[in-house]
């Protein structure tokens, strides 16, 4: 045993967690080394030195600072749970219950029977009150004229312009001037 | 009251997460000076370890639904003062903030004075225990933390290991090198 395997063990010497055999060894290195003896009490009396030292203990304040503390959080909560709901619901339920209308609104039409689209409505007038109106005589039936013998009867025909003896046109007496005193 | 002090930690805090606050107060009756001496010793300033005690014990009040009985309570409120040191003292390493290994050990006197004038035995003791309270700090956090937890609090190995979160072997290895370093410190303070 060298001198850095017998400081890996000196705490299991100490507290006595070694082997039988491991035991030996080291009892056997410190007959050997009593510099090694002399780093063993040093180290026992570090430990028990420790081990005295007196405890410390809070201030007289601070269970009164530890309340504090504690109220203020509770405050700062139920404040934060007040404002983050309205009638009671928070923002994601209030979210959460308009997305499940929408999507039951949605559904509802998708599956609605076509029949139920068409509109009903309550008659306004009883079968009686429809049987009993006035009989209006029947439309006289004009005869269906085609293109050709509209054209045919028409006046003038817009094609049939004659550019040596244009038309003139009297419009006078269909244009009455801003200011003009004529009847 | 008799009655509540035969419940374990962990009956308590189930009592609590069902709503009874008489077993919070008791479960901070229990840990508020084990947490208080063990989170001074880490962090060596007794305003900032009162602190830490105060928000890990608001922290079991707001989080008590986070605990799960699958450890000891115990464990869970180490684990919980631990990190809140930890962050601590990085946090006092950013800023810089330097001579507080002195403060210290003179605001915890000057907040719990003596009502006995100090022997010399007692005035010794203190010497001792500011060298041993030196010599701590000068150990590497993750030193510290065990040896505290092991030697000054008396914790098994296994609840050290969960707390820490390291393997039964490192832990048993980080207390035996931060025992050799601590031996070592305070021989050169002889």
């Amino acid at each position: 045993m060298d001198r850095y395997q017998f400081e890996d063990l000196i705490s299991d010497y100490i507290e006595n967690n070694l082997s039988m055999n491991q035991r030996k060894q080291v009892e056997a290195y410190l007959e050997e080394n009593p510099e090694a003896k002399q780093q063993i009490e040093s180290v026992k009396q570090v430990m028990a030195s420790m081990k005295s030292m007196p405890g410390i203990s809070t201030s007289a304040e601070f269970m009164n600072n530890l309340n504090r503390h504690i109220t203020a959080e509770k405050e700062a909560k139920s404040v934060v749970k007040s404002t983050r709901s309205f009638a009671g619901y928070t923002p994601l339920m209030a979210s959460l219950s308009a997305v499940v209308v929408i999507a039951v609104v949605m559904l509802g039409l998708e599956f609605m029977p076509e029949s139920s689209n068409q509109a009903t409505f309550t008659p306004a007038m009883t079968e009686q009150q429809i049987n009993d109106l006035p009989v209006l005589p029947p439309k006289p039936v004009l005869p269906l004229k085609t293109n050709d013998s509209m054209l045919a009867e028409s006046e003038e025909d817009s094609t049939n312009y004659d550019e040596d003896t244009p038309v003139k046109r009297n419009f006078d007496d269909k244009i009455q001037l801003v200011g003009d005193k004529r009847p | 009251m008799a009655d509540e002090f035969s419940y374990t930690d962990e009956e308590l805090i189930a009592r609590f997460q069902d709503g009874d606050e008489q077993a919070y107060v008791e479960l901070v009756n229990r840990y508020r000076n084990r947490l208080m001496t063990f989170v001074y010793r880490f962090v060596n300033d007794i305003e900032k370890a009162e602190d830490i005690v105060q928000d890990t014990l608001m922290k079991l009040y707001t989080h008590r639904h986070y605990y799960r009985n699958i450890a000891k309570f115990s464990t869970w409120i180490y684990t919980i003062a631990g990190n809140f040191a930890k962050t601590e003292l990085r946090r006092k390493k950013r800023h810089k903030v330097t001579n507080l290994s002195q403060m210290g050990f003179d605001d915890r006197e000057y907040q719990l004075p003596s009502v006995e004038p100090e022997t010399g035995e007692t005035a010794q003791g203190h010497f001792a225990e500011k060298k041993i309270q030196m010599a701590i700090q000068e150990l590497p956090l993750h030193f510290r933390t065990v040896v505290i937890l092991r030697d000054i609090q008396e914790l098994s190995y296994e609840e050290i290991s969960k707390i820490v979160d390291v393997p039964l072997g490192t832990v048993k290895s980080r207390i035996n090198r931060a025992r050799l370093q601590l031996q070592q410190s305070l021989k050169e303070f002889r």
